[in-house]
């Protein structure tokens, strides 16, 4: 604060003003040596900073100095370095042209060897080495022969030329005489010439016509079928002739395999095989198909004596789809191929395969299978479908039994073709026949025999049972369910096991999706779906089976119906209760024991259904009748009996039985307060409670509607 | 178990080269393949699509037209739910070979199948079978019609669809129980395969 502000602010003319004056002075100058004193502490580490920062200082410069150094030094190093890189490369330049010039002085040498060597290994009859100077001729750099003619040599390449052609007709004329002789050796070892002076292709094509020639023998050696009759003969030869085939393949391949470029010059082979293969099997395929049409194979609808012709044919066709797999298979096998030439090659055998002849035999065969075996199954079927409904008894063979047999069979055929196509078309075909035994055993099912199952009467028993009936149309019915049964559970289990077998078409061929028309995913897509057509049969089968448990409920409903009102009866002597509470478990067990032995698979469903019909009647009749006390207690107990024993035998039954229990136990209540006591929890709704309580005569409604519930 | 509802079952018929298997391809894979080989034997493709808010699995069959493979295509007929029934409208002989293969879907395919008769190629110039001919032919035999073209998509989704959308108004009709005596079903269960034109339940 300046003096003056101290005297405006303070009154110092008084004394006291002048006292408070001074005190503020006093108070300030205090403060002003502490900051003073506070101020010259900080001096002194700001010099002991300045310091450092100054030494520092010098040494940063001393850095940089030895930086620079460095600096050049690496510099200088750089162009050192690059002087000598520079000048290893044109050592290296130096080297190559060294080299380049002695391979010249060898080629020009060679040159004059070669052209002269050439006529003289001819006359010689040394093939070899007259290709073997062709050869060395052909790796030639163009250069040299280039820098021998501007040497003024006259132009080597004319003579060259001229004694390689010489030496190509010399080769194709011994080919063609070893080939008359048969002379496999000399074949081979002429054909391996033709690469060396460029000629791999005609050489292969020389090779190929002679193996074809050989194989044209083979082909008809082999296809010979001298007991036609005789079951299996055509496919046997048909293996023969397409074996002979494969081997002839395989030999091209081996001795190409070494020649470049192998990926090109197999399929160029096989071009000329193929025909051979084709109008051999043609041959065999066509006489088989002509001998075992179904009008021959089949005299007067035996269908059983078609199954040698159809076996023959699936193997036929299987055969074929294994040589074609066998040709698929060749560039794998090649493993001096590359990928991308595999790839190539096998594009070129499928291609052969695709327009060859016996591609569209195979599916001539295939065809003709299908159509007799259609004819097999349908008449399979139809003779168990007559065989079955000519026995009247449930003796001898079943069926279910007899049609999943001829639909296994002739499924397992259909996958033996190899075909996805033609499994497919075997288990639509199976499936359709197995349809139509549910169908029919449908309608053999709509009408039950009278008492099909036994379930004595109520008491009393002034009504004499009938006498007993014949028993066979019963055991027939009750057979035939069983049946329905079983037939349902089978389709399911051949479905799958057709998926499982059919495997082998994947694992065998390698692809067999070029004669399924699709890729592998694709071909199994399609066997699952028709595999699954198999659900189809066993709908038919299960509604067969449904349709026959239903007619046997409706069957028994008039027992079950005196049952019901027998079980809620409310007069009934107090006597003999113990006795007759006990007559309907009794009656059961019958039925139960019955239906269980009989009806194995479906007596659980069927007698819970049974005793659901028998609750629902008794709480109809229950609710209609009206009870005192001793009346509801008879009823009480026996349902009690019955709720135990739906416990123990027909545990789908079980809630519905406890409901009745629960209204039993209303009506045997002694007094309406007790109501609670004599009720589980949520055993019935409210308004039931009410419904039952009001048959007692003794309770009065409007007590009843008072009640809390 | 897959997330569809009704699984149903289209088989396509008609001479070798109509253009079944575009048809399809344009359908499931919505392009127009060019130069594919002739089908062989059969081949299967199948399409999921949607009909009012519920999902359809379409398993679609396309045959090789060729005699030689009638054996194996035969075999499908029984259990489509709808068979389309191929010509091209550029080339009078594959209409006229129509007849036949009525006769081929009389013996073999259900009575109730649903049939459609589809003229392919409407894209092309060449014109031989006049609309109102394939009409004519389509309504004296009892079958939908309608006209392709699978070059330029056209009305190619539509046939698909409105098979999908009939075959699914049939099946819900046919979803009540089977057996309607004064009993309810045994088990819960009802069973509508055995009906033969029926979907099955997924
Ligand atoms: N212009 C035209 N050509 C088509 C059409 N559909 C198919 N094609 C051609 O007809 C030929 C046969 O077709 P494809 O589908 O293989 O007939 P498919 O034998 O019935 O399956 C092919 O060359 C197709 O390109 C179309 O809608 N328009
Ligand atoms: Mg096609």
């Amino acid at each position: 604060m300046s003096l003056t502000l101290l005297l405006e602010k303070y009154d110092v003319s008084t004394e006291e003003g002048l006292q408070k004056a001074l005190n503020k002075i006093e108070k300030e100058e205090a403060e002003v040596d502490e900051a003073l004193s506070n101020a010259l502490s900080r001096a002194c580490t700001l010099e002991g900073r300045l310091r450092t920062a100054s030494q520092a200082y010098t040494k940063l410069g001393e850095v940089r100095n030895d930086a620079q150094v460095a600096a050049n030094m690496v510099d200088k190093t750089a162009a050192l370095a690059k002087d000598v890189s520079a000048k290893v490369r044109q050592l290296d330049l130096a080297r190559s042209r060294v080299a380049e010039c002695q391979r010249r002085v060898h080629d020009l040498i060679d040159l004059r060897v070669c052209s002269a060597g050439v006529e003289t290994a001819i006359k010689a009859h040394d093939y070899e080495t007259a290709a073997g100077h062709v050869a060395r001729f052909l790796s030639m750099e163009p250069g040299s022969v280039a820098a021998a003619r501007a040497r003024g040599v006259a132009d080597p390449r004319r003579d060259m030329d001229a004694a390689a052609s010489t030496l190509r007709d010399h080769l194709v004329r011994k080919f063609e005489e070893a080939s008359k002789r048969e002379d496999d050796t000399a074949v081979e070892r002429l054909f391996k010439l033709f690469p060396q002076i460029g000629r791999a292709e005609e050489g292969v094509d020389l090779y190929a016509k002679y193996l074809a020639s050989q194989l044209e023998s083979a082909v008809r050696r082999a296809g010979a079928v001298e007991r036609s009759s005789e079951a299996g003969a055509f496919a046997a030869a048909l293996t023969r002739a397409l074996e002979a085939g494969a081997a002839h393949v395989e030999r091209a391949r081996l001795l190409l395999a070494a020649h470049a470029p192998a990926h090109t010059l197999l399929p160029r082979a096989l071009a000329h095989l193929q025909p051979k293969v084709c109008a051999g099997a043609r041959r065999i395929c066509a006489d088989m198909m002509s001998a075992r049409r179904a009008g021959e194979a089949a005299p007067a609808g035996d269908a059983r004596a078609v199954e040698p012709p159809l076996c023959e044919l699936a193997l036929a066709h299987e055969r074929l789809q294994l040589y074609f797999a066998f040709l698929r298979k060749r560039p794998e096998l090649t493993t001096n191929l590359t990928e991308a030439e595999k790839e190539k090659c096998l594009a070129e055998i499928e291609k052969i395969i695709l327009e060859c002849e016996i591609t569209r035999v195979a599916q001539d065969v295939l065809s003709q299978y299908l159509t007799l075996e259609r004819y097999f199954l349908e008449e399979s079927v139809n003779k168990a479908l007559k065989l079955s409904s000519a026995q009247s008894g449930a003796t001898g063979s079943s069926l279910v039994d007899d049609v999943f047999y001829i639909a296994r069979k002739v499924i397992r055929r259909g996958i033996s073709t190899g075909s996805v196509d033609g499994a497919c078309a075997v288990l639509n075909e199976a499936g359709a026949q197995l349809e139509r035994c549910g169908a029919a055993l449908r309608r053999r099912l709509a009408a039950p025999p009278p008492d099909p199952l036994p379930l004595p009467p109520p008491p009393p028993h002034d009504r004499p049972r009938a006498p007993p009936r014949d028993d066979a149309p019963r055991a027939l019915y009750l057979a035939l369910t069983n049946e329905a049964e079983s037939g349902a559970e089978w389709a399911e289990a051949l479905a799958e096991q057709a998926v499982r077998e059919a495997e082998a078409l994947w694992r065998g061929a390698g692809g067999a999706g070029g004669a399924a028309g699709a890729g592998q995913a694709g071909g199994r897509d399609k066997l699952r779906s028709c595999a699954a057509g198999l659900g189809a049969a066993a709908g038919a089968f299960r509604a067969a089976r449904d349709l026959a448990l239903a007619a046997l409920r409706t069957a028994l409903l008039p027992a079950l119906t005196a049952w019901a009102h027998a079980l809620v009866d409310p007069d009934t002597d107090d006597d003999e209760l113990s006795e007759e509470a006990g007559a309907l478990p009794a009656a059961l067990d019958v039925l139960a024991d019955a239906a269980r032995a009989q009806l194995p698979a479906s007596a659980d469903a069927l007698l819970a259904a049974l005793l659901a019909d028998l609750l629902a009647r008794a709480e109809d009749a229950l609710l209609r009748n009206h009870y005192d006390r001793r009346g509801g207690l008879c009823v009480e107990r026996r349902v009690r009996r019955l709720a135990t024993w739906a416990g123990g035998n027909a545990p789908g039954a079980r809630e519905r039985a406890g409901a009745l229990a629960a209204a039993a136990a209303l009506l045997a209540l002694e007094k309406l307060a007790h109501v609670h006591e004599a009720l589980p929890p949520a055993a019935l709704p409210p308004a039931r409670v009410r419904d039952v309580l009001a048959r007692r005569t003794d309770f009065k409604l409007e007590d009843i509607k008072r009640l809390k519930l | 178990m897959e997330d569809y509802k009704f699984l149903f079952k289209v088989v396509l018929v008609g001479n070798a080269g109509v253009g079944k298997t575009c048809l399809v391809r344009r359908f499931t894979q919505g392009l127009f393949p060019p130069g594919q080989g002739a089908t062989i034997g059969v081949d299967f493709m199948i399409k999921t699509v949607e009909v009012d808010g519920e999902k359809v699995k379409l398993q679609i069959w396309d045959t090789a037209g060729q005699e030689r493979f009638r054996s194996i295509t035969q075999s499908y007929y029984r259990s489509a739910h709808a068979l389309i029934l191929v010509y091209d409208i550029s080339c009078q002989p594959t209409f006229d070979c129509l007849p036949d293969w009525l006769r081929e879907i009389e013996e073999y395919a259900n009575n109730k199948v649903l049939r459609i008769l589809v003229g392919n190629k409407t894209d092309r110039e060449d014109r031989e079978i006049p609309r109102h001919i394939g009409e004519d032919f389509a309504q004296r035999h009892g079958m939908y019609f309608l006209e392709t073209s699978a070059k330029e998509a056209e009305n190619v989704e539509r046939l698909f669809m409105e098979i999908a959308v009939d075959l699914m108004e049939q099946a819900k009709c046919k979803e009540l129980p089977k057996y309607d005596g004064s009993l309810g079903p045994l088990n819960g269960k009802t069973t509508s395969v055995n009906d033969s034109s029926c979907c099955l339940r997924s």
